[in-house]
């Protein structure tokens, strides 16, 4: 991919080896091969933190990633990545997760860049693609509004067309780190006369444009995890627009899915029931029949999900379009997830509402445990949109 | 593990699509009505077709007169023999012919391939026991004691008995054995049977366990191929049944029930395969142990709450004898329960993970994801040039 004039000397980019074809090694090969990428180049930053890191907290080890070439783990090794297929894409995760790294600010990575490559220009990809993987946009995504959740094509933010411009009017929230990101991308309707869905475009838009103002939301652990964005007269060029005009639903569709699979991934349970076990230990629970009654089934479900989530990705391998029935991934294993940290506050009893700051030993961690777990029934779909979905388009049921 | 379709995916398609001849394609269950509570509670015609088709020897070696098939292959079978409620004993045949395999009874084994004898295995010293050993004493080569759940036992012509100090194989006939049948609700029959000094011969038998671990998988598959059709047939009568002038299916709340369902169906679904492979891959003993355990609770749980929401879904017609459904419902009450009830398997797999036998490996599911700093060097030169 050729690097645009415009383009200023990247932050992070250095020169790394040419990546090798890590497709074509082993799984333990592999996984070696990450373990001992992790130990030598996690900076020194929080491991196993709760919450999110902000962009300063976690820009050291983005900043490594960058330097690396392993930021991208999914794009192809010609636009930047490492060009994983879904075997090695999940070893990187279970091994970065194993390590406790922190997350980074991977909307750019994770949502937008895959979205450029299949539906952006040629010209969009090229400005954009490196200036994700050299840190110089950080991208939030705008899809959520005040009166847009489950029902997200709802969305009443609008862009109008003015001459070679586009003006955005309206308010988008629950943006996770949109205080940290330097670009949002947009659902806005550009036609309000057609059926919701069908009147919905995907646009660019740069935070530091006049007329957008960022209030963020503290969550329920304290952190300031997300954000509101409000958008008042805002201009953007008629080419910050990704695919047609009216495509944009089509399109966010197509991202939801994707995630939906990787939402269902077993390590967040896992880990809880890590922690779990580790905390009725420590408190002498342990041999307790009936909490080893409610735990066995816990560690079942949990053996159960990793079986499934295996079975979904055997299939992702085999190249199948995994289709609506993706949601009882997602759904059990949030569903997973938040009674693990209900058995967890149970098992913390009169501690369990203990507030830890965030040097506090995470191991034992209940009440930020179960804080964590709440979202995950709510977000990428809520469980019970998920449930409407399945029994719409996988069961047959009638509408 | 490799992405190309293997060979026991085709052997899966062609076995399953053979079923049609014992499992009506159109689900018509007449026969499996006639045949309940009249003794031996299954059909020695549709025996002998199970004979014919070679399913009794799945599993047994081909130099023994099998098919030499794996557990992957005959969890499916067993899945199509769940949907159609099939009540001829072939799951305790293929366990006790693997445990007569095992220990070397190949006389009996090549009867039973042959259609010559039915045998079915007494291992079980209490309703919940999982322990093979217990319940029975041996002395001067005289067999005391007792075995219960034994299915298939009113059909059988051998019982093929384990005990601490081997297995022994004994006529139905045999002096000392008697026999206490025991009605079910589906309308099969199990027995209970009492050992009083009846003379035998035992050989020692080298895997009692992993055969249990193995017939736990494919009764998981069982119960699943049970759950399935009743789930199929009653989303059809959600479809249809009209209330309010809607279909009732429309109803969210039964939907979002519908959908609890479909969520354990597949994790029943993964979990059984998985396990089935495990076997299959020969992966270690203690390694299947939890897998096979945790595949045969969840079928078991799955089982349960399909009964239990199918007979509420179709409202009073599910509460008749004359609708289909009940003999799905009557079946998934004999058959959950078999080999231990859930709270047994929870201790067991409990057990297990706590102490896994020999120098097994633990159970990835459970223990795979445990934050770990234990890291080998390795190709520190490939990623180190990029600091």
């Amino acid at each position: 991919m050729k690097t645009p004039d415009t383009i200023e000397t990247p932050p992070f980019l250095a020169d790394h080896p040419p990546h090798p074809d890590f497709n074509a090694m082993s799984d333990v090969g592999f996984r070696e091969l990450v373990r001992e990428f992790v130990s030598s180049h996690y900076p020194d930053i929080p491991r196993f933190a709760q919450r999110r890191l902000r962009w300063p907290e976690v820009k050291p080890w983005y900043a490594r990633l960058a330097r690396c070439g392993w930021l991208a783990p999914t794009w192809p090794q010609a636009l930047g990545g490492m060009g994983l297929d879904a075997t090695r894409h999940l070893i990187l995760i279970e091994e970065f997760e194993r390590y406790g790294c922190a997350r980074i600010h991977d909307i750019g990575t994770v949502m937008l860049g895959p979205l450029l490559m299949q539906y952006g220009s040629s010209e969009q990809q090229d400005h954009y693609l490196p200036r994700i993987l050299q840190g110089e946009d950080i991208w939030a995504q705008g899809y959520s509004e005040p009166g847009a959740g489950s029902d997200l094509a709802a969305l009443r933010t609008t862009a109008i067309r003015d001459g070679d411009e586009w003006v955005i009017d309206g308010q988008k929230t629950w943006v996770t780190l949109g205080a940290d990101a330097n670009q949002v991308f947009v659902l806005a309707r550009t036609d309000a006369t057609v059926k919701k869905q069908a009147g919905i475009s995907f646009l660019l838009a740069p935070m530091d444009a006049p007329g957008v103002t960022v209030r963020p939301i503290e969550n329920l652990e304290g952190h300031a995890e997300f954000c509101e964005i409000f958008f008042d007269a805002v201009r953007i060029p008629l080419g910050n627009i990704v695919g047609e005009v009216n495509q944009g639903w089509t399109m966010a569709k197509a991202l939801l899915g994707h995630e939906r699979v990787f939402i269902g991934a077993p390590r967040l349970s896992a880990s809880a029931l890590a922690r779990l076990e580790a905390l009725a230990r420590k408190n002498g629970l342990w041999n307790d029949p009936a909490f080893g009654d409610r735990f066995a089934a816990l560690a079942m479900d949990l053996g159960d999900l990793n079986d499934l989530f295996e079975s979904y990705m055997d299939r992702l391998r085999r190249g199948e379009v995994i289709g609506p029935d993706v949601g009882v991934l997602k759904i059990f294993q949030s569903e997973l997830y938040q009674r693990i940290s209900e058995e967890l506050m149970q098992v913390a009893g009169s501690l369990a509402g203990v507030r830890l700051d965030d040097d506090g030993d995470r191991r034992h961690d209940a009440a930020g445990t179960y804080l964590a777990a709440r979202p995950t029934t709510i977000f990428g779909g809520s469980t019970e949109i998920m449930r409407n979905v399945l029994a719409r388009y996988s069961l047959d049921l009638p509408a | 593990m490799t992405t190309e379709p293997e060979e026991w995916v085709e052997n899966v398609r062609m076995l399953t699509e053979s079923a049609g001849a014992i499992v009506p394609v159109d689900g018509d269950l007449s026969r499996v009505r006639s045949q309940r509570w009249v003794e031996p509670g299954f059909s020695r015609k549709v025996w002998a077709s199970v004979v014919d088709m070679g399913w009794l020897g799945i599993q047994v070696k081909e130099e023994s007169g099998g098919l030499g098939l794996g557990v992957r292959e005959t969890v499916a079978l067993a899945q199509v023999l769940g949907q159609g409620l099939v009540p001829e004993p072939v799951l305790p045949a293929w366990l006790a012919m693997q445990l007569a395999e095992n220990a070397g009874f190949d006389a009996e084994l090549e009867a039973t391939l042959s259609g010559e004898l039915l045998m079915v295995p007494a291992w079980q010293a209490s309703p919940a026991g999982l322990d093979p050993h217990t319940g029975i004493t041996v002395s001067n080569g005289r067999l005391s004691g007792s075995r219960t759940a034994v299915c298939g036992a009113t059909g059988a012509d051998l019982f093929v008995v384990t005990t601490t100090a081997g297995l022994a194989l004994l006529p139905r006939d045999a002096k000392g054995l008697s026999m206490t049948t025991l009605a079910m609700h589906d309308g099969t029959f199990q027995a209970q049977l009492d050992f009083d000094e009846v003379v035998c011969e035992l050989r020692p038998c080298h895997d009692i366990a992993s055969a249990l671990d193995t017939a736990m998988v494919l009764h998981g598959g069982y119960l699943l191929g049970v759950s399935e059709r009743a789930f199929e047939i009653t989303l059809d009568y959600l479809r249809i049944r009209r209330q309010f002038d809607v279909a009732i299916g429309s109803f969210q709340a039964l939907q979002h029930r519908a959908t609890d369902i479909k969520v354990q169906l597949e994790l029943a679904r993964a979990a059984i395969n998985a396990a089935a492979a495990k076997i299959d891959l020969g992966q270690d003993g203690t390694h299947c142990s939890l897998a096979v355990l945790r595949a045969r609770t969840r079928a078991a749980a799955l089982a349960r709450q399909v009964a239990r929401e199918v007979v509420q879904m179709h409202g009073a017609i599910g509460c008749t004898d004359e609708a289909d459904i009940g003999l799905f419902v009557r079946k998934a009450m004999s058959e959950a329960g078999q080999f231990a009830p859930e709270h047994a398997l929870r201790k067991q797999f409990l057990t297990l993970r706590e102490n896994p036998i020999g120098n097994s490996l633990l159970d990835s599911s459970a223990r795979d994801h445990v934050p770990t700093d234990s890291l080998e060097p390795a190709h520190s030169t490939l990623i180190g040039a990029c600091s």
